[in-house]
């Protein structure tokens, strides 16, 4: 199959590559660039275990074909602490035990990352609702939300 | 104030900083140079003879590497179905390619010759006479026909006496129960204690009914997934994610006939198990095969799709229970007779049914379970297998017998609920557990004394027990001269087990959790260590860490004492030093110095080593209670409030209980009203996230978990396993809840919004 070049900027780093059109930006990412931290769990947009930022918005990158996403600024789960500082959304989960396999996490992290961007106002019962895209399999949620309510209001007071 | 300064504390788990970074290497993140995408080839139906596969045009397209089929399994031993599949999604072959899409469109071109069978999926069709069979050798009596049927072995084993007449009576008899010869069984369990005829005789309340629990998925985020890679010496290496490294290992050396000292398993992080991660044929063997072929790393990914068609999910059964009680409240029989749904294979957790006993003294008990098969993929273990399923008939029947008598759902367990000494079915006595006190702890933090409910409204309580098993594991600590403490081990890490392990090592050698760190082994180095899953592993490990750090600790007293010139009787190890007691002035020595020093003397480095396989485990009891709202016109129902209670004997560290708490619960209640795998003659026909739907935080309250603390003798610190109690009783809390606020009650689950409002038209309530 004919593969395209594309430039995709991903934490910051620019990666000229070469790329059939089918792969999705999820296979770009992991297989072609070998950044693992952003995990397929279903494959067809329904779990939220890829979540990526993409320009600013939480997308599942299984539903993105990789060409599509060539000149975009992207951000994953590894590009997300700086300085060797945890983002305050990563120290949030780590300090509640928003996580235990940890295979949704990084997902879950990115999309309450772009949420809280947009808006650090929300409720508890928006953030609810706002997350419903990503499936926790462990945690019941319970302790998700926890800390997404504490690294929302975390960021607000700092910001 | 605890006397503990470490376990028993809240701490940030040992792999907090690499899960919420992305740097946790899961399976399908593992990726040696060459590695090429393996493709199982599946079949397209439910139940039909093979006719013939031909692989000539998968195997002319480029990249495409190795196609094997049962003809490439050397030992013989059943990867592939050959002349007969049982149910959609069966492995017929499989593929590697350069690229996974190659791989994907190389299944697609292996040509399947199929001669469609009939299909049977409900195991109340399928144990009839009528029934397609799966098997041949599959036909067993019922209760009643086998009772006569033992009688007459006993009699014509008897050649003394002559009981032709007793015989033929007894075969005239049989003819009552024609249609209680099943047919597709896989297998059967039967117990019985006490004469239920006589209780049920005895009772004022007799309740009968049929439950009917779906079959269900675990669901773990991350699919299956292998590595291997077979080098040119014969040595096999498997990335696998499992719970069981060392159970994958003798799997795959039972499975094609390779010495175990042949194949080394590497456990990568586990993205959820809950008892469905320890299967050998599902990708790890496959892997091997087409590693063994191609001569280069070989990794099979399952998709979602895959997952739900040849996962090894929890059976769905059918229990039909029947329960007397005395109109004062004591209960004095219970009957059930379960059908479990486990497939095409054995395996179903049927001698769980046992469980309808719940933790009550009833002095008359008969079970009698069957497995059934059907034409769907086997079943595997799910989170306290079979017992979910078990007590939802249980504590569902609890509840109609209470309302029939007017007692109190929660008085009315307390008052049955057997006690400390109390004799247990299966020999011994009750040991001390906080059955009473873990519900008593629920109701109160519910506020169920006092609840009120509105129009549509209704509480629901109930309980849940299950023992932590326990296994063999075996422990490495070693001091090193900076004074931290290193951990080796080889169990697979189930959402914070590595945490406490290390809690419970830092607590004894009285250093700071901080300067412990913990490394886990492949097979080929680490001691061996029992499968993580039916809540062995802080039992099993933490009694193994412990016993490590003790004979760690005793190689530092003798080592200090050495040092300070002072028999070990004066010693004491308090805050990562060892102290002369009550020396004046005070005389000391870090654990830093003697690691040291150690390196130089006789005896060596300080290392303790922690061997242990089982001490009896002590029963845990989970209790919840929810309110729910049901919405009469759409049939939704809301979850207004959800209270968790548990038993843990200790906890270690509490934050990761209440996670295995809320995490369980949650999942209880996904399968009260949520999850169900759907069947038909094509097989299983809502394989994705769309049309099975697992619960999101938008579904759901806050889950309040409370823990309570009886201590198990035997546990670390008295610590139980904790994982698999919290699902067992959120079934039937859920029911009874809906029942409260409905006024009918709901015996087949899930409780989807469809079936509220059939019953409540059922009942004559007008849309």
């Amino acid at each position: 199959m004919a593969k395209h070049p594309v430039t995709l900027t991903v934490n910051g780093d620019e990666h000229d590559l070469l790329i059939e059109p089918r792969k999705t930006l999820l296979a770009v990412l992991r297989d072609t660039i070998g950044m693992t931290g952003t995990k397929e769990g279903c494959s067809t947009g329904d779990c939220g275990a890829c979540t990526v930022i993409v320009d600013g918005k939480a997308v599942t990158s299984c539903m993105v074909l990789g060409v599509t996403a060539s000149g975009k600024e992207i951000t994953t789960i590894e590009g997300l602490a700086s300085d060797g500082e945890l983002h305050p959304v990563q120290q949030a989960f780590i300090n509640t035990g928003g996580y235990q396999c940890g295979f949704c996490t990084p997902g879950f992290i990115m999309a309450s990352k772009a949420l809280i961007d947009e808006n650090p106002d929300r409720t508890e019962e928006e953030f609810r609702h706002a997350l419903g895209g990503n499936i926790c399999r462990c945690t019941g949620y319970t302790k998700i939300l926890e800390a997404v309510l504490k690294a929302a209001e975390k960021i607000r007071t700092t910001a | 104030m605890s006397e503990y300064t470490v376990v028993g504390q809240t701490v940030a788990r040992v792999d907090a900083v690499e899960k919420v970074t992305g740097a946790a290497q899961y399976g399908a993140d593992v990726h040696p140079p060459g590695m090429l995408y393996g493709k199982i080839v599946r079949s397209k139906h439910a139940h039909a003879n093979i006719r013939s596969i031909d692989t000539s045009e998968a195997e002319k397209l480029p990249g495409v590497r190795a196609i094997i089929t049962q003809a490439d399994v050397p030992s013989g031993r059943r990867v592939f179905a050959t002349d007969k599949v049982l149910y959609l999604g069966e492995p017929l072959a499989a593929v590697a390619a350069t690229d996974p899409d190659i791989a994907e469109e190389a299944a697609e071109l292996i040509k399947i010759d199929y001669e469609v069978l009939p299909v049977v999926q409900d195991v109340m069709e399928a144990i009839k006479s009528s029934a397609p069979r799966l098997h041949s050798d599959d036909t067993k009596d019922g209760p009643n026909r086998r009772e006569i049927s033992g009688h007459i072995r006993t009699l014509s084993r008897d050649k003394e006496n002559d009981h032709s007449d007793e015989i033929s009576k007894l075969e005239a008899a049989l003819e009552n129960y024609p249609d209680e010869v099943y047919y597709n069984i896989s297998a059967e369990s039967h117990s019985e204690a006490g004469d239920v005829e006589k209780g049920f005789a005895e009772s004022d309340v007799v309740v009968e009914d049929t439950y009917v629990i779906p079959r269900v998925h675990q669901t773990y985020m991350e699919p299956h997934v292998s590595v291997a890679s077979a080098d040119s010496s014969g040595k096999i290496t498997v990335w696998a994610s499992t719970q069981g490294p060392f159970a994958i290992r003798s799997g795959i050396a039972g499975t094609l006939g390779i010495p175990l000292t042949q194949i080394n398993v590497i456990g990568t992080t586990m993205g959820g198990g809950f008892g469905g991660r320890f299967g050998v044929i599902i990708t790890h063997v496959p892997a091997v095969l087409l590693s063994q072929k191609t001569g280069r790393p070989v990794r099979v990914q399952m998709t979602r799709e895959e997952e739900f068609i040849d996962g090894r999910p929890a059976p769905g059964c059918v229990i039909k229970l029947k329960t007397g009680a005395t109109n004062d409240g004591h209960i004095l029989a219970r009957q059930a007779l379960a059908f479990w749904d486990s497939g095409s294979v054995s395996g179903a957790s049927i001698g769980s049914t046992i469980r309808v006993r719940g933790v009550y003294k009833i002095p008359n008990l008969k079970v009698d379970a069957y497995g059934v098969h059907t034409n769907k993929s086997g079943t595997a273990a799910y989170r306290a297998p079979g017992a979910p399923q078990a007590i939802f008939a249980g504590e569902s029947q609890l509840d109609e017998i209470a309302e029939r008598i007017g007692m109190d759902p929660v008085q009315f367990r307390l008052m049955n609920m057997r006690e400390e000494g109390d004799a247990v079915p299966a020999g011994g006595s009750e040991p001390k557990v906080g059955y009473k006190e873990t519900l008593e702890a629920v109701a109160d933090a519910a506020g169920w004394w006092d609840r009120e409910a509105d129009e549509n409204q209704g509480w629901g309580v109930a309980v849940g027990d299950w023992t932590n098993g326990c296994g063999p594991g075996g422990v490495y600590v070693s001091v090193h001269e900076d004074g931290s403490v290193r951990i080796f081990h080889g169990s697979m890490d189930i959402t914070g087990t590595d945490t406490a392990i290390s809690q419970i090592i830092a607590e004894i050698l009285t250093v700071p959790y901080e300067s412990v760190t913990i490394r886990r082994g492949d097979t080929d180095s680490a001691p061996y260590s029992t499968g993580s899953g039916g809540s062995v592993v802080t039992f099993t490990m933490g009694n193994t860490a412990k016993l490590a750090a003790e004979d760690a600790h005793q190689r530092i007293l003798e080592l200090a004492s050495e040092r300070l010139n002072t028999n070990v009787e004066n010693l004491e190890l308090k805050a990562g030093a060892v102290h002369v007691v009550s020396a004046e002035p005070p005389k000391s020595i870090s654990l830093g110095e003697l690691a040291a020093y150690s390196l130089s003397t006789t005896g060596g480095p300080i290392v303790g080593k922690g061997s242990f396989a089982r001490q009896p485990s002590t029963p845990a009891l989970a209790a919840q209670i929810a309110k729910v709202e049901v919405d009469p016109e759409t049939g939704r129902t809301r979850v207004l409030k959800l209270v968790a209670s548990q038993d843990v004997g200790f906890a270690i560290n509490p934050m990761a209980v209440e996670g295995q708490i809320e995490g369980g619960t949650v999942q209880g209640y996904a399968w009260a009203m949520m999850e169900e795998m759907q069947y038909n003659e094509n097989g299983n026909v809502n394989p994705g996230f769309v049309d099975y739907r697992v619960p999101t935080s938008a579904d759901l309250p806050t889950v309040e978990s409370v823990i309570v603390e009886v201590p198990a003798p035997n546990g670390p610190y008295g610590a139980k396993g904790v994982g698999e109690p919290p699902i067992t009783p959120t079934l039937a809390t859920m029911a009874n809840a809906v029942k409260d606020a409905i006024g009918i009650r709901i015996t087949d689950l899930p409780i989807k919004p469809e079936k509220v409002i059939q019953a409540l038209r059922n009942n004559g309530h007008s849309a």
